[in-house]
């Protein structure tokens, strides 16, 4: 079964084995700046990745999973700051809480469609996001600042340590939304989005696998909040603010929302974008280097109008069903 | 009592002032294909939409079986029996034919919360779809994509897909609509070959494929259901001439 998934979703493997020996080339080169660019890729890619099972195979255009994130992040630093350490304890902290948040609002949310599904998730992650400002004893709007949490067998201050410990969790994620999405469960999702109506009359409840994959989507984006907050040893509501939901949004759609890779290529294209168009621009047109936004809107705009399935969909694959999308 | 497989008692359905379903009782026995008739506009969508659960009625009784199942879901009805091909096509598009009579499948199996082995690779799953498949003679087709297929193609899946769960009743909104004239004897063989083996409630406007096929006719006009017979009983039918056929004839 193992070997069948290396012979499918060769772009994600491919980008995994890239990650994996990455700091060997920025120790090479000297380069330890990047090691940081790539660990918030890692960390975004994962959220991406989970909010994809929603929005891509699942057809929920939910605009609030920072939220998700949020809460990880908070469980992580809250727990610090009762002098709960341990970072394993941190992650089953953020995934129950995120998944008992992720069926309760998906509950409620679920129950809608289309536009009034896209207001009701801003407005419970709006909801959240006040909570935690209003949070005066863990620093309200000025949140928290905490150390890099103790994952007992590798301390995080070691070099590469934490870098590792994200790739050893979006490497996890990867191979479960592999296994994931080509289950019935998958299919069955995946099938709602082409057609509820069809599946309802299969004799199958719409609800109960959307909620499902709700439930797995914020759990994901948990853990990715929970990590995050140790790479950035600060905590924030600003984790959580509605412009991140909108970006992870745009790099799933960037990436190609049908692939499982997509997400992953949406944040390192993104994330290496925000890092180098402004540098750039200094050099080229320095009065706009600035408001690199500028070029950077525009370019998003023609991959989602021409690139029709995002970077991925341009990087070939003209497979378009559920059974060979996953080739790629 | 007799062998009904269903029953629907003094059904209503409003759309604003329009009385789309009006005190409808009626009754389907068991193995036979009835088939549904009357003019554009004359509530048998409507009717089959209440039947299926895709809408309530506002008032009225619909026993599947014996049992009511007025409040019960779409997904619940399709579980206990129905099978349903709607009027506009309604397949999973983004799928292949296979891969859609595999969905079918795995709901048939009841086996649905699997978040591990690969569904499309699972052989009792193939095998499963293929049968499905097999029934309406779409097997060479399997790996075609529905978005690639005909029209007359797409209702044959719809239908095959109406079956899979091997329904005590199917319900077929209009399933030759829009087919071509070769799909249409094709898919009025294949109905008539589930004679027996499961019950129909066929809505069609096409009369010869009705006079060929249905035991027994109801005709539906503003809502309410004028008369209900044999093919015989319906042709000679005064009400009916005035109604409907004569119109159309
Ligand atoms: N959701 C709805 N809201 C308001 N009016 C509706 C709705 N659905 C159907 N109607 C109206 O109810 C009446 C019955 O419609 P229905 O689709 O059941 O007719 P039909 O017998 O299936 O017609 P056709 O042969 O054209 O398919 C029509 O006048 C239609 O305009
Ligand atoms: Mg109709």
């Amino acid at each position: 079964m193992v070997l069948d998934l290396f012979k499918k979703f060769t772009t994600l493997w491919i980008i995994l084995i890239v990650l994996a020996f990455f700091p060997i080339f920025t120790s090479t080169f000297d380069l330890p700046f990047w090691n940081d660019v790539v660990m918030r890729i890692m960390l975004l890619g994962m959220a991406a990745m989970g909010l994809n099972i929603v929005f891509g195979f699942g057809g929920m255009v939910s605009f609030g999973h920072a939220a998700f994130m949020g809460v990880g992040a908070y469980c992580a630093g809250i727990s610090q700051y009762y002098g709960l350490d341990n970072g394993w304890y941190q992650l089953l902290m953020s995934a129950v809480s995120c998944g008992i948040l992720g069926i309760l609002i998906g509950f409620l949310a679920l129950r809608t469609s289309g536009i009034y599904f896209i207001m009701i998730t801003l407005a419970f992650a709006q909801m959240l996001y006040f909570f935690f400002v209003s949070l005066e004893e863990f620093g309200g709007d000025d949140g928290l600042i905490m150390d890099r949490s103790d994952f007992i067998f590798f301390d995080l201050y070691e070099p590469l340590r934490l870098y590792y410990l994200i790739f050893f969790i979006l490497a996890t994620v990867s191979i479960m939304l592999m296994l994931l999405i080509r289950s019935r469960f998958g299919v069955i999702l995946q099938a709602i989005k082409s057609n509820e109506s069809r599946v309802e009359a299969m004799g199958l409840n719409p609800l109960k696998f959307k909620l499902t994959g709700y439930v797995i989507s914020a759990i994901i984006c948990g853990l990715s909040g929970c990590l995050f907050a140790s790479w950035q040893e600060f905590v924030s509501p600003d984790i959580m603010h509605w412009t991140r939901s909108g970006d992870l949004m745009i790099i799933i759609i960037l990436g190609g929302l049908t692939y499982l890779a997509g997400p992953l290529v949406g944040a390192i294209v993104f994330l290496l974008l925000e890092e180098l168009l402004p540098d750039l621009l200094h050099v080229l047109f320095p009065p706009i280097s600035e408001n690199w936004m500028i070029i950077f809107g525009p370019l998003l705009i023609a991959v989602v109008l021409f690139g029709k399935g995002g970077l991925m969909g341009v990087m070939g694959s003209k497979l378009k069903t559920a059974a060979n999308r996953e080739k790629t | 009592m007799k062998n009904n497989v269903l029953e629907l008692r003094s059904l209503r359905k409003k759309f604003g002032a329009l009385k789309a379903t009006d005190d409808v009782s009626l009754e389907v026995e068991k193995g036979k294909i009835h088939a549904l008739i009357g003019p554009n506009g004359a509530g048998k969508t409507t009717l089959i939409s209440q039947i299926f659960g895709n809408l309530k009625p506002d008032s009225g009784d619909i026993f599947l079986d014996g049992k009511s199942i007025t409040n019960t879901s779409v997904a619940d009805r399709a579980l206990l029996g129905i099978g349903r091909s709607f009027q506009i096509s309604n397949v999973l598009m983004d799928f292949s034919v296979l891969e859609n009579a595999i969905v079918a499948k795995i709901s048939h199996s009841q086996e649905t919360f699997r978040f591990f082995r690969p569904a499309f690779s699972d052989p009792s799953l193939i095998e499963g779809g293929f049968a499905i498949l097999k029934r309406v003679g779409m097997e060479q087709m399997a790996d075609r994509k529905v978005s690639d297929l005909a029209h007359g193609e797409r209702r044959l899946l719809e239908l095959a897909l109406a079956l899979a769960m091997e329904p005590l009743l199917v319900l077929l909104d209009e399933p030759m609509a829009g087919a071509g004239p070769e799909d249409t004897i094709f898919m009025t063989k294949v109905i008539a070959g589930l004679r027996g083996q499961t019950t129909i409630l066929l809505i069609e406007h096409d009369m010869d494929v009705v006079f060929q096929l249905a035991e027994r006719i109801s005709v539906l006009v503003e809502g309410a259901v004028i008369a209900s017979g044999t093919p015989d009983e319906i042709s000679q039918n005064r009400l009916v001439r005035e109604a409907y056929l004569g119109s159309d004839q």
